[in-house]
C-alpha cells in the first residue's frame, strides 16, 4: 500500500508539470485571440488589407507589416537555401568522422550567437555596405533585414538538411554506384530526391525561425510603416510584424485599441509560425530514423 | 566526360557554399573580437555604467543577465523534468506524438510574443511589474521546451532491457523513476540545462519590456525590481550608432555576451556528444 500512495503522489506532481507544459501553447493562442477581438471587430478585413497604421486616429491597417514579414522571409530563404543545402551535401556526403563533427559544431555555434549581436553587426557592417553598394541614401532596408536573417537561419537549414541526408540508408548510395552513377550523380539523383521530405521540413523550420526573429530585424529594417513603390523595391525602409511589435510594444502594452491591434499582429504571426512549425515537424517526422518505442510502462 | 564536368561543377558549388558558411562564422566572431576587445579591461568588467552606457563598465548588466538566466533555469528545469517523466512513465507511447507536437509548438512561439503577453499576464495580471521575477518566468516558459526535448532524448535512448527488468521485478512507478529514470536522465538534464541557459542569456525580445530598466540600475534589491542586462544594454547602445564611445561599449558588451553564450552552448554540445558516444558502444 505504501508505495502505491507514493506512486499516486508522484503522478500528481509530475502530471501537474505535464499539464502546465501542454497548456501553455494553447493558452497563448486563446489569449492572443481574445485580446485581438476588439481590433478585428473595429477594423474587420481592413486590419489585413489596410495600409495605414495611425495610432492617434485609431486606424490600424497591417498590410505594410505583413508585406515586410513576407519579403524579409523570402529574401532570407533565397540566401540561406542554396548555401544551406550545398553545405549539407559537403558535410553529409563528403566529410567523415572528426572533420564532419567539427564543421557541424561550428554551424551550431553560428546558430547560438544572440539575435541582438547579429543586429549590432547588421548596423555596423551590413547597413553601410548595402548603402554604399547599391548607392542608397539609407542602408536600413527590407533587403538588409532579409540578408541578415538569411545568415541567421543558415545553420538551421544546413544542420537539419544534413540530418535528413544522413538518415538515408547507405545501401541506396551503394546501389547508385553499382548502377554506374558517379558520386555526384548519386547525390543528385538518389540522395537529394530521397531526402526531399527532410529537407523540406528543414526549410519550413528555418522559415518559421526567420518570421519570428525580432531584434536583429528591428535594428536594420528602417521601421517605416508603408508599402514600397514599386511593390518589389526591397531597397527601401519597411516594417515587419516583429519589428512593429518590438518598436511599439512598450508604448501600447495593454492600452485600448492600439494594444488590441498589436495583439492582432501577434496572432497573425503566431498562426503563421505555428502552421510552418507543425508542417515542418510532421514532414520531418516521416524521415527521422525510427526511435525505440519503449516508453510504455505498465503496472 | 560530360558527367565528370558536371560533377566538378556540382562539387565546386557545394564546396563554395560550405566555405561561405564557415567563413561567415569566422568573420562574425572575428568582427566581434576586433571591435569588442579594445573595450575590455578590468574597469569595464567591474564598474557600473555612466553617461547612459557611453562610459563606465557593464558589471551590473553582466550580473543581471546571469541572474535572469539562472532563475529562469531554476523555474523551468523541474517542470521540464516532470513533464518528460510523466509522459514516459504514466502515459503510453501512443501519446508520444501528441506530446511532442505540443512541445515543438511551444518551442516555435516567436519570443516577442512571450514578451508582450508575459507583461500583460504576469507583470499586470499578477502585479509583478517590470521585474526580475517577471522576466525569469517568461524566460522559463521560453526555454522549457528545449529542456524537455533534451531530457526526452536521454530517456528515449535507454535500452529496453532496463525497463523490462524493472517491470519483471514488479517495481512501482515512483521506485522506477527514482532508481532508474532519474539517474538515466541526468545527462539529458545537464544538456538541457546548459542549452536553456544559453538561450535565456541570448534572448532580448522576451525581456526588453518585461524585466529590464536601462539607466541608473545597480544590483536589484529583490525579485520585484528590474534588472539591467547585457542584451538590452547592447540594444539601447546600438540605437546610438553615431556616438563612437557608446558603440565601443556595445561591442564590449557583445563580446562578453557571446563568450558566455558560446561557453554554455559548447558545454551542452560536449555533454551531448559524450552521451551519444556511450550509447553507440
Amino acid at each position: 500500500m505504501f508505495h502505491l500512495n507514493k506512486d499516486r503522489a508522484a503522478g500528481i506532481v509530475l502530471g501537474t508539470s505535464f499539464l502546465i507544459t501542454m497548456a501553455l501553447a494553447l493558452f497563448i493562442l486563446a489569449f492572443l485571440l481574445a485580446e485581438s477581438l476588439p481590433v478585428l471587430r473595429e477594423e474587420g478585413l481592413s486590419f489585413i488589407t489596410g495600409q495605414v497604421w495611425y495610432v492617434a486616429g485609431d486606424i490600424y491597417g497591417a498590410l505594410p507589416m505583413i508585406y515586410g514579414t513576407l519579403a524579409v522571409t523570402l529574401l532570407a530563404l533565397i540566401i540561406a537555401l542554396p548555401l544551406g543545402i550545398g553545405s549539407a551535401v559537403i558535410t553529409s556526403e563528403i566529410l567523415t568522422g572528426r572533420t564532419r563533427h567539427i564543421v557541424k559544431s561550428l554551424m551550431e555555434m553560428l546558430a547560438a550567437i544572440p539575435g541582438v549581436v547579429y543586429g549590432l553587426i547588421g548596423i555596423a557592417l551590413l547597413t553601410t555596405s548595402v548603402r554604399d553598394l547599391f548607392g542608397l541614401m539609407d542602408g536600413n532596408t527590407i533587403f538588409t533585414a532579409g540578408l541578415l536573417l538569411g545568415i541567421m537561419i543558415l545553420p538551421t537549414i544546413m544542420t537539419l538538411s544534413d540530418d535528413a541526408m544522413r538518415s538515408l540508408p547507405g545501401e541506396l548510395r551503394a546501389q547508385g554506384r553499382v548502377l554506374g552513377l558517379s558520386h555526384g550523380q548519386t547525390i543528385r539523383r538518389v540522395v537529394l530526391p530521397g531526402s526531399i521530405k527532410g529537407i523540406t521540413g528543414a526549410v519550413l523550420l528555418g522559415v518559421s525561425r526567420a518570421m519570428g526573429e525580432t531584434i536583429s530585424v528591428m535594428l536594420v529594417i528602417g521601421s517605416l510603416d508603408r508599402l514600397p513603390t514599386p511593390i518589389y523595391n526591397v531597397f527601401t525602409s519597411g516594417q515587419s510584424i516583429t519589428s512593429k511589435l518590438g518598436r511599439e510594444g512598450a508604448e501600447g502594452l495593454g492600452l485600448g485599441l492600439q494594444w488590441s491591434a498589436l495583439a492582432g499582429l501577434g496572432l497573425m504571426l503566431f498562426i503563421s509560425v505555428m502552421a510552418l512549425t507543425f508542417t515542418g515537424n510532421i514532414i520531418r517526422g516521416g524521415v527521422r530514423p525510427k526511435k525505440s518505442k519503449n516508453h510504455e510502462v505498465t503496472g | 566526360m560530360r558527367v565528370r564536368v558536371k560533377d566538378i561543377c556540382f562539387f565546386s558549388l557545394c564546396l563554395m557554399a560550405a566555405a561561405t558558411a564557415i567563413s561567415l562564422l569566422f568573420i562574425i566572431i572575428g568582427y566581434i573580437l576586433w571591435h569588442g576587445a579594445p573595450a575590455i579591461n578590468f574597469a569595464f568588467l567591474t564598474e557600473g555604467s555612466r553617461d547612459f552606457g557611453a562610459a563606465g563598465g557593464v558589471f551590473y548588466q553582466t550580473t543581471g543577465t546571469v541572474l535572469l538566466m539562472f532563475t529562469a533555469g531554476l523555474i523551468a528545469l523541474p517542470i521540464a523534468l516532470g513533464t518528460v517523466l510523466f509522459s514516459h512513465v504514466y502515459l503510453g507511447p501512443s501519446y508520444k506524438k501528441t506530446t511532442d507536437l505540443f512541445i515543438y509548438a511551444l518551442n516555435g512561439v516567436p519570443t516577442i510574443i512571450f514578451g508582450l503577453l508575459g507583461y500583460i499576464i504576469i507583470g499586470e495580471g499578477l502585479h509583478l511589474g517590470v521585474s526580475w521575477v517577471t522576466g525569469s518566468i517568461i524566460l522559463a516558459v521560453m526555454i522549457l521546451p528545449s529542456m524537455a526535448v533534451s531530457i526526452d532524448e536521454a530517456l528515449s535512448a535507454m535500452p529496453h532491457k532496463y525497463r523490462d527488468a524493472a517491470l519483471v521485478l514488479g517495481l512501482g512507478r515512483w521506485h522506477l523513476i527514482r532508481t532508474l529514470l532519474l539517474p538515466r536522465s541526468l545527462p539529458g538534464v545537464l544538456t538541457g540545462l546548459f542549452l536553456g541557459l544559453a538561450r535565456a542569456a541570448g534572448e532580448t525580445a522576451a525581456i526588453m519590456f518585461t524585466a529590464t530598466a536601462f539607466s541608473g540600475v545597480g544590483l536589484p534589491r529583490g525579485i520585484s525590481e528590474p534588472v539591467a542586462t547585457l542584451q538590452t544594454h547592447i540594444l539601447v547602445l546600438a540605437g546610438e550608432a553615431t556616438n563612437p564611445r557608446a558603440l565601443t561599449n556595445a561591442w564590449g558588451a557583445a563580446l562578453i555576451l557571446v563568450t558566455l553564450v558560446l561557453a554554455l552552448s559548447l558545454t551542452a554540445m560536449f555533454i551531448r556528444r559524450q552521451v551519444r558516444m556511450e550509447a553507440e558502444i
